[in-house]
Parts: structure tokens; sequence; C-alpha cells
């Protein structure tokens, strides 16, 4: 056979088969600890799947504040474990009304990618009816500058329904990958300033809401924008660290419950079944090892990172769409051979639109069968043991040290965001992915390779509806002439002044959300204050 | 086949923030020769000023959202430079991608070689000159 070696997506280079002495210490000496002893590669509970299956929690939104909640209440009807709120990306990634010029000149795009919520009254039509105090929400706010208005706006729907924040579950976001990396917007509040709303928020929810995970590293970001697994891992941790660090400089709220609340990511999870499912367990271990080192963190609960996983979007083909079914079968077994406690599954329609009614109804069925037929959840771990597995468990999470060192050494994370270094890793290695493509070395069915058969698989793209932009313009219209100005403009003031001092955003903006403020007039005090993040790529 | 000449503009229409199927694209023309004047997000009016002060033979639109909003800015183009050709890519689903064609455009969706993104300019941009 050929000499040329087999390499992972990591650039590992892989043996023909594994024996027990391919496991590199001091990993080989873990290998025998049963799932629930640090440092958790094996999972933080004994009893897996069978005491708590995995999350099924999907993406989900478009069209108007209804449209979205119809979705979700289909959703959960169909067996959704937790409900997920998509804003319209035009509007709330910048923090624009519809009326705004930029929103204006595309106005058949609003609604495409999530509801448009300009207020607290959009976004009570789209809480309508939904179990906000039994469910596990995933709020919106995945942008960093929309997050503190997407969160205040869930909360104060919450507490006008008359629940206890305290006891509300759920998640936020303000992904810095998404923000900054992986879809970089057209306007933005720098890093500094983003790292100053996350911190605010992990503040407040600590003091307010101690089941909310109030942000969300999300390596997904990173690896579809390119980074291969081991580059997610650093990268996710180095990120992690910005967070801590700056909660530890403040020193307002205890660092082990801030580092509770930060051990719920998301991950990407690809095409490559073993080397995604080693990225599971490399991440759990790469986190008990950091609390403890970085932080001296050894509390168990701290060091249970909670994992919520993404089958990757990339990885779905336009042509022959229905092959994605199978596609993201196998990610998402990938992802449970992993033991994440979460999991959406890309909708089979992903590179034509965003999911069909069908197609998301096939990515909760899919974890249904998963979980309901094919007795996975019987036992934890069980990859675990496996020479190969260990032995890419092991090489990964040294990989990942390597790159996290790497980061440092260019200034840390937010630095290698501000001078694009990490945008150069990710492109250099989305360029590298699609010439192999293009060469025949990595065959696609149906787009490189068994491409011909395409007239059984005829899918369009979902439209979701055409008047999302009529009615949220109809609606911001009569909330300005409904509202009690006097209250929201005081509103808007105090949250300005707020921002221009080191002061938490979050209560300030609870009352701007519960005094009917805009998201546009909170996106105008945010250019204001803190200006536009200089984008090291052209957007 | 010598590209250096030859200028194309590359805009996305949408807000939406995906940029991996522009930024490849991008790189490819350039690896080609091409001069690529990228100006990411941008409006029709935008798109078209571009496309007239720069002077560029050949027009690429990254689709990301409505059909609608894609078609104003190829109508405008034609309008304002007419014969300027332009092609485009995206997840233009099917619908879409039919009437992009039938104004001329050639559609790219995801999956596409870029060596025949690439064949694609040469053939659009040396035809006229």
């Amino acid at each position: 056979m050929g000499t040329k070696p087999v390499l992972s997506s990591s650039e590992i280079e892989l043996k023909a088969y594994y024996t027990a002495e391919d496991i590199p210490e001091p990993h080989r000496s873990r290998v025998n600890l049963p799932p629930g002893e640090a440092p958790y590669h094996r999972g933080f509970h004994s009893s897996g799947y069978r005491t708590k299956p995995w999350r099924i929690f999907q993406l989900s939104g478009f069209g108007k504040p209804e449209d979205e909640n119809e979705r979700i209440k289909f959703l959960l009807k169909n067996g959704e474990t937790g409900f997920i709120m998509e804003h319209d990306r035009n509007t709330a990634d910048h923090c624009y009304n519809v009326d705004h010029p930029d929103v204006v000149s595309r106005r058949e795009d609003v609604g495409l990618t999530g509801a448009v919520m300009q207020s607290v009254r959009d976004i009570d039509i789209c809480l309508d009816g939904l179990p906000m105090d039994t469910s596990f929400a995933h709020a919106g706010g995945a942008v960093v500058q929309h997050a503190p208005f997407a969160l205040a706006g869930y909360w104060t729907v919450a507490k006008r329904r008359g629940f206890d924040l305290r006891k509300l579950a759920g998640t936020g976001q303000s992904d810095f990958n998404l923000t900054y990396l992986g879809c970089v917007t057209k306007q933005q509040i720098p890093t500094d300033a983003g790292l100053r709303f996350n911190a605010d928020i992990i503040e407040f929810c600590t003091e307010n809401l101690p089941r909310w995970v109030p942000v969300s590293v999300a390596g997904y970001n990173g690896a579809d924008s390119g980074l291969t697994p081991d580059q997610e891992l650093g990268s996710l941790f180095a990120n992690t660290v910005e967070y801590l660090d700056e909660i530890k400089r403040r020193n307002k709220i205890p660092l082990e419950v801030a580092a509770k609340g930060c051990g719920g990511v998301s991950f990407r999870s690809s095409i490559h079944i073993f080397e995604e499912a080693a990225k599971m367990r490399a991440a759990r271990l790469m986190w008990s090892d950091l609390l403890r080192e970085r932080y001296d963190i050894t509390e168990p609960k701290t060091a249970n990172l909670r994992i919520h996983c993404v089958t990757a979007g990339s990885k779905m083909t336009y042509q022959q769409p229905l092959n994605n079914i199978v596609r993201g079968t196998v990610m998402a077994l990938t992802a449970v051979l992993g033991g994440v406690q979460s999991l959406g599954v890309s909708g089979y329609d992903e590179a034509l639109s965003i999911p069909s009614e069908h197609a998301h109804q096939m990515s909760v069925r899919i974890q249904q069968i998963l979980q309901e037929e094919t007795n996975i959840c019987a036992v934890t771990d069980p990859l675990g043991g496996s020479y190969y597995i260990e032995t890419l468990t092991a090489q990964l999470v040294e990989k990942a040290w390597q790159f996290f060192e790497d980061i440092m050494q260019e200034g840390g994370y937010l630095a290698c965001l501000d001078s694009g270094w990490l945008h150069a890793k990710a492109a250099e290695n989305q360029h590298k992915e699609f010439m192999a493509m293009e060469s025949g070395e990595q065959n696609i069915v149906g787009v490189t390779f068994a491409e011909d058969d395409e007239s059984p698989y005829e899918v369009d793209g979902f439209m979701g509806t055409d008047d999302a932009f009529d009615v949220a313009t109809a609606r911001l219209n009569e909330l300005r002439r409904t509202r009690h100005e006097t209250g929201a403009k005081a509103a808007l003031k105090n949250l300005e002044s707020v921002c221009r001092s080191e002061s938490n955003i979050m209560p300030a903006m609870l009352a701007a959300l519960d005094a009917e403020v805009t998201l546009g007039e909170i996106g105008d005090v945010y250019r204001e204050v803190f200006g536009d993040w200089n984008t090291p790529i052209q957007t | 086949m010598d590209n250096s000449q030859k200028r194309i503009l590359m805009a996305k229409t949408g807000l939406d923030g995906h940029w991996r199927g522009p930024t490849i694209v991008a790189r490819a023309l350039r690896d080609a020769g091409f001069e690529v004047i990228m100006i990411g997000m941008a409006s029709t009016d935008d798109i078209v000023r571009a496309a007239v002060d720069e002077d560029v033979d050949l027009v690429g639109l990254n689709i990301g959202g409505h059909i609608n909003v894609a078609l104003r800015a190829v109508n405008s183009v034609q309008e304002a430079r007419p014969g300027l050709p332009l092609f485009a890519g995206g997840t233009v689903p099917p619908h879409a991608m039919k009437q992009l064609q039938a104004l001329g455009v050639e559609v790219f969706p995801p999956g596409s070689q870029l060596a025949a993104i690439v064949e694609s300019a040469e053939r659009l941009t040396h035809r006229s000159s």
C-alpha cells in the first residue's frame, strides 16, 4: 500500500490499528477510572443517559414572533425537550430596528433567520403559551451585543407572568466565536466591551438566576468556520479563560460559582466519528485540568462540563439533500458516543434554507430513534477503553493545549480575534478542506462522488412567511404611539449612563425592556458609547 | 489565461454573516490572477455604486437570504451597466436559482467546484474584450 500517512482532521497521524501500548502516559493510567471520577473524560455521572438522556434542543425560528411560537410548539409537541428562540439576524445581530436603512434595503430577508423581536411585546408574543417555568430555554442573544437585550426580554416576560427568576432554567449564548470569528457582522461593539457585557451577565446570573447558564462558549462556531477539532478545543478554553480571568479581576462573585456557569459550552459534532467523540471526552478532561491548575478549583460540581452539541451544518450538502438525514444521524450518534448533554441536529435542508417543518421533525426523530430504539442510553462512555479512542483522546488533549498556548503567545484569545490571527487559521483550514474535495482526495457523496442521481431528491428551500417585515414595521409604529414615552426615554437614558460607567449593565437593561425601549434604540446607545469593532476581515 | 487586468466585484447581499463561501471564492479568484474587490455586506445601492466606480468586469454576489433582495441587486446592476456579467453563489434554493438564471446570472450553489467558478469568471470577463 501507499506510504502517504492517514491523518485525522486535527492532523494526528492514524495507525491502522491500536494496542494498549499506544495510549500515552499519563492517560494510560486513567483508562480504568470509572465515569464520575476526575478528570471526568468518561463523563460526570456514572449512570449517564440511564438517569438523564440528552436534551433534544433544536435551533428554531422565523417570520413573525407568532410564526416562531407556532414552530416551537410544533417541536415541543414532536418531542423536543427544551426550546431555542432565534431572533432575526438582520435586526438582532446589529441591534437595529426594522426601519434602519440597512434593514429596509433588505426587507425580504427580514424574518428568514429568526423572528423579528424589537421590544418586550414581540418577545411576549413569541413566548405565548410556552412552558417557561418548566422548560430549559435558549432565550436567543447568540451575538454578543444582542445578548443583554434578548436575556432581559425573556426574563422580563417571565417576571410579568409571575415566574421566579431564581427558578428559571435556560441558557444565554453571547458567543465570541460566532460574533467575532464565524459570523462577523456589519457592525458590532469592540471585543473589550463584549467581554464586559459577558462578565456582567455572568455576575448578574450568579446573583439572580442560579439555574441559568449565563454565557455559552461555542466551539461550534469556530469549528464550522474552519478550526480543526484540536483548535476548537484550545480556542474554546482560551476564550473561557478570558471570562474567568475578568471575573477574578473584578472580584465581586465567587470564582467557583462563575466557573460553574461558564461550564455550559457547545461543540460541533462533525463527520469524523471517532475523533469527534474523542473530542467531547478531551473537553471534559481539559476543563477539569484547567480549573485545577489555573484557578485551584477542584469542586466536582464545578468541574462538570455540560456540553451542547450541534451537528456540522457545513457538512450538509445542497445536492441530494435527503442524504443529509444519514449525515445528521451519524453526527448525532457521534455526539452521543462522546457523552454530550444536549443535542441539535441540522436540518436535511441546511444547505438550502432554514429548516422546513419536515426537516425539523426529522432532526427530532433522529434523536428519538437513538434514544428509544438503539439501547445507546444503557451504558455510559461506551467507547471508553478502546485503544484507539483513548489514544486519540490523549493526543487531542495534547494538541489542544498546544493551540491554547499558541493563542496565549499571541496575547490571548481576544487579541487573536482583534488581530485576525484566528481568522487566518480558520481560512487556511477551510481552503485546505476545499482543495481536498476539489482534488478528489476527499469524496463527498452526491457532490463529488455518485453525483448523477438527482431526480428522486428534489427538495426546495423553506422561505418562511412573507409578512415579517411589514408586521414588524407596523408593530414598531404602534409601540412608538402607545408606550409610555417618558418612562421609556428615562430608562434609555439610564441605560446609557450605566454603559458609560463600570456598573453592571443588566439591571438597567431589564428596566429598559420593561419600559418598552426598543432594540434599535439600545443599539444606538451602544454605537454612541462603545463605537464599532475594527474587524480584521472585510465586512 | 492572463486574468490580471480583470476586476471582479464581490459582495454579500445579506446581513447574515456567513463568510465561508465568499472567502473561499475570493481566494480562488485571486489565486487565478483576478483582482478581487471585496465590499462585504452591501446594499443594492452600494453594489451598483461599486460596480460603476470600480469599473469592474464582473460582479459576484453571495446570497444568503431572500431571492428578491438579490434580484433587486441584479436588476439595478444591469440597468446601471448594461451587459456587465454577474454570477452568484450561496444558499440559493432551486426556485431562486431558476429566477437568477432567467436574468442571465450564472449560479453556483454549495458544493460547486472552485475550478468551475474560476472557469466561469474567465469566460465571463474575457468574452467582451
